[in-house]
């Protein structure tokens, strides 16, 4: 009886050994995004642009759509020939859904049918999202999901790198590069009033190229840091018992 | 009986295991050493003038030695990209003439054994100059505008030959304004040598306007309009000092600041608050700062200390130490000078005039404490000369006295005691206009002619200044000065500027 328990044991445990699926990436093309170029070997980047923020907020009234670009890269070597490829939306749960051809144009949509495409000889290429102005906008922020779809040329990559979103709007959003680190350091917690006033005070945009912009000089964010903290100071003061408040509720400040 | 025999066969078994031949290539042969003499630690080079000429011995423990050799020099002191070693020779003699902009390098020498591969390298420092990075300058204003003398000191302290207004001959314009106070700091950030890295820049300011200049070429880094990141409406320099990793320039009575822990490209932020309800505040001219500690400066307005951080948005507040005889905070008082008179501890020296009681005045010694201070007071008799001193200069970090003048006389003060001692009378006809001490020591043979530990006690007469040069022994003047620097104008401020000088050799101070 022993005997048969300790060959039961034996024959469970051997069990458990088996091969990891890793994909070696030298059996079909695979397809999925990743960072700028620049940092393609920049581990910390890995993740970089999964969210894109996008506002019609600072275009003339005149534009009615515009052009996001996410990078995406074939894996499994070059072709001699133009490789299309497919995108997806994914419907997000709880969330307020872009609608393709109010939102965004599909990306089955006529007019972008050799949009995309991994051109011959090359291995990377950037996605298109074009989105529209739609009049929703101006009172509202919506969010797109967009993924790879296994197709003729492409199976999809990585499972974590087969995505990216957008949240789209025509009010004042929150740029990416108000990340968590900024919110902590530099700006606080963000708000669409706290943004406007920035732009209202300063005269300038306040946008992703902004960000970038200061963010490569410690001096010029703390330069604007103890700006915006002064005319903010000046702003209470000019308003005694009646401080800036954000839409929810709360009193803005800047740390 | 069998089961132990069998025992004791696995043991052998495994015990055999444990046999084997070792096949290790040791060697017991002492590792090579390379030696390589004949380079010096420092050179002083001019650019475009002199050359490193050099032939250095090489050799070594392995007698079958043949050795490769290159001379490579790199740029130090840079930021936000790594020097690059330039060859400038590729065999053990080097003659080569230095073309490398004024500042820092590091001349490389690099020998390998061919025979076993085995290299050493050897560095030095190699300081390229000009003109202008040796000598006194003399910051001195006539008709309202102020410009810069400097006298060349070739082969020792004395001066020997004078450029005249070499700020203007360079930059092709004057400073509005009376002359102030130098400001010499080696780690200022700029692209003069286009990439951004440490400068010597001497800040000149007036009391109308300031400029940072290349100390190597005396060419204007950023004037008033570019030296703010949004330039100040109103132009009215107070002081440049540096303490707890930052530049710190008053101007019209407000903070602002550079953070120089952290990459920045020279420009100073906005005006630091006052408070979380962004009080007005006026700072005083005078501060008291040293190095890696605390900045303290005197609010006029509000009659307290507030210190500061490079980073900060808001003036720190500053509180009352132990056994402190006033507070440092809304005393009621006017600043009428400090400075800073020991490093160690940390100590400064104030003169206050009370604001409701006019004929109050009072010395004090004010020790701090990260933010907090101590201040020691000593009522002024209106019978003291102090009472009625006009201009002021400490012997920073050296001896506990404060010079002062009253009229056209010179007086010490023993800061310990309390006692006045008349040290030189100027001339009849000639206004004091400047007291200060300079100290330059240390071990560089090169420098010794150099070193001094002097007075500095600048007059004015007929649009003509002298700077009479004292040695001093045990605080006292000598009878006569060692020397005279002479010229036009009034003086403001003299410092003595070598090139290994770096911005600690001078403490911050008025």
């Amino acid at each position: 009886m022993k005997k048969i328990l300790t060959l039961a044991v034996l024959t469970a445990a051997l069990a458990a050994c088996k091969k990891d699926q890793y994909y070696l990436y030298n059996d079909i093309a695979r397809l999925q995004f990743g960072p700028p170029i620049a940092q393609l070997y920049y581990n910390l980047a890995d993740m970089a642009d999964t969210l894109k923020p996008y506002t019609f907020y600072y275009e003339p009234d005149a534009v009615g759509q515009d052009t996001v670009n996410f990078d995406i890269y074939a894996i499994g070597g070059t072709s001699g020939e133009d490789r299309p490829y497919e995108l997806e939306q994914v419907m997000m749960e709880g969330e307020e859904n872009a609608v393709a051809g109010v939102h965004y144009k599909a990306f089955s949509d006529v007019s972008l049918k050799n949009t995309y495409v991994i051109k011959a000889g090359e291995v990377h290429a950037y996605a298109p999202v074009i989105v529209l102005r739609d009049a929703s906008l101006k009172n509202k922020t919506v969010k797109l999901q967009l993924r790879v779809k296994a197709n003729g040329q492409f199976q999809p990559g990585e499972i974590r790198k087969l995505w990216r979103k957008m949240e789209l709007t025509d009010r004042l959003s929150q740029p990416a590069a108000w990340n968590n680190s900024a919110t902590q350091y530099y700006w606080g917690k963000y708000s669409r009033v706290k943004h406007s006033f920035m732009v209202e005070q300063t005269g300038e945009k306040w946008d992703q190229e902004f960000f970038n912009e200061i963010n490569a000089d410690y001096a010029l964010i703390s330069f604007w840091r103890l700006k915006l903290r002064t005319l903010l100071t000046d702003y209470n003061n000019a308003h005694p018992g009646e401080p800036l408040t954000d839409e929810s509720g709360e009193t803005v400040v800047f740390p | 009986m069998k089961r132990t025999y069998q025992s004791l066969a696995a043991c052998c078994m495994l015990l055999l295991s444990a046999c084997y031949k070792d096949h290790g290539n040791y060697t017991y042969d002492l590792p090579e050493e390379i030696t390589i003499t004949g380079i010096g630690s420092d050179y002083d080079k001019v650019s475009l003038v002199d050359r490193i000429t050099l032939d250095p011995k090489v050799s070594s423990t392995d007698p079958q030695a043949e050795f490769s050799c290159w001379w490579g020099i790199y740029e130090t002191n840079v930021q936000g990209s790594a020097p690059k070693v330039d060859t400038i020779g590729r065999s053990k003699a080097l003659d080569y003439l230095v073309k490398q902009p004024a500042k820092g390098w590091v001349l490389v020498f690099g020998a390998k054994n061919l025979h076993t591969g085995f290299s050493k390298i050897v560095t030095a420092r190699v300081n390229v100059i000009t003109q202008f990075t040796r000598g006194w300058y003399v910051m001195k204003h006539t008709g309202g505008q102020t410009d810069v003398d400097l006298f060349l000191t070739p082969s020792g302290i004395i001066g020997e030959g004078k450029m005249e207004n070499v700020f203007s001959l360079v930059n092709g314009r004057k400073l509005d304004g009376a002359a102030r106070l130098f400001g010499y700091y080696t780690n200022y950030k700029s692209d003069v040598t286009g990439a951004m890295a440490n400068t010597k820049g001497l800040f000149i300011l007036t009391d109308k306007d300031v400029s940072v200049v290349n100390m190597n070429t005396f060419k204007e880094i950023r004037g008033f309009n570019s030296l703010f990141y949004e330039t100040p409406a109103t132009k009215r320099p107070g002081s440049i000092s540096e303490g707890s990793s930052a530049n710190y320039l008053v101007n019209d009575g407000r903070l602002h600041s550079i953070y120089s822990m952290s990459a920045n490209v020279g420009m100073f932020g906005g005006v630091q608050l006052r408070d979380d309800n962004n009080s007005p505040y006026n700072l005083a001219d005078y501060f008291l700062t040293l190095n890696y500690y605390n900045p303290f400066f005197f609010d006029q307005s509000s009659s307290s200390f507030v210190s500061a951080t490079g980073t900060g948005t808001v003036l720190s507040s500053v509180s009352d130490a132990t056994g402190s005889e006033m507070s440092a905070n809304r005393n009621n008082k006017t600043l009428l000078f400090m400075g800073i008179v020991a490093s160690s501890p940390y100590t400064g020296v104030a003169l206050f005039k009370d604001k409701t009681d006019a004929g109050l005045k009072i010395l004090s010694v004010i020790t701090p404490e990260n933010y907090t201070l101590k201040i020691v007071n000593d009522t002024l008799d209106a019978a003291e000369k102090l009472y009625n001193a006009q201009r002021y200069g400490l012997i920073v970090t050296d001896e506990s006295i404060l010079y002062f003048s009253v009229g056209n006389e010179v007086w010490s003060r023993n800061l310990a005691n309390g006692a006045e001692r008349l040290q030189f009378t100027v001339p009849a006809g000639e206004q004091i206009t400047f007291i200060r001490h300079r100290k330059y020591t240390g071990t560089t043979s090169t420098e010794l002619p150099y070193y001094f530990n002097y007075m500095l006690i600048g007059t004015e007469s007929g649009g003509q200044y002298k700077v009479r040069v004292f040695r001093k022994t045990s605080g006292n003047l000598n009878a006569s000065p060692d020397f005279v620097l002479e010229g036009q104008g009034s003086v403001g401020d003299v410092i003595y500027i070598a090139p290994s000088m770096s911005n600690y050799t001078y403490p911050n101070s008025y």
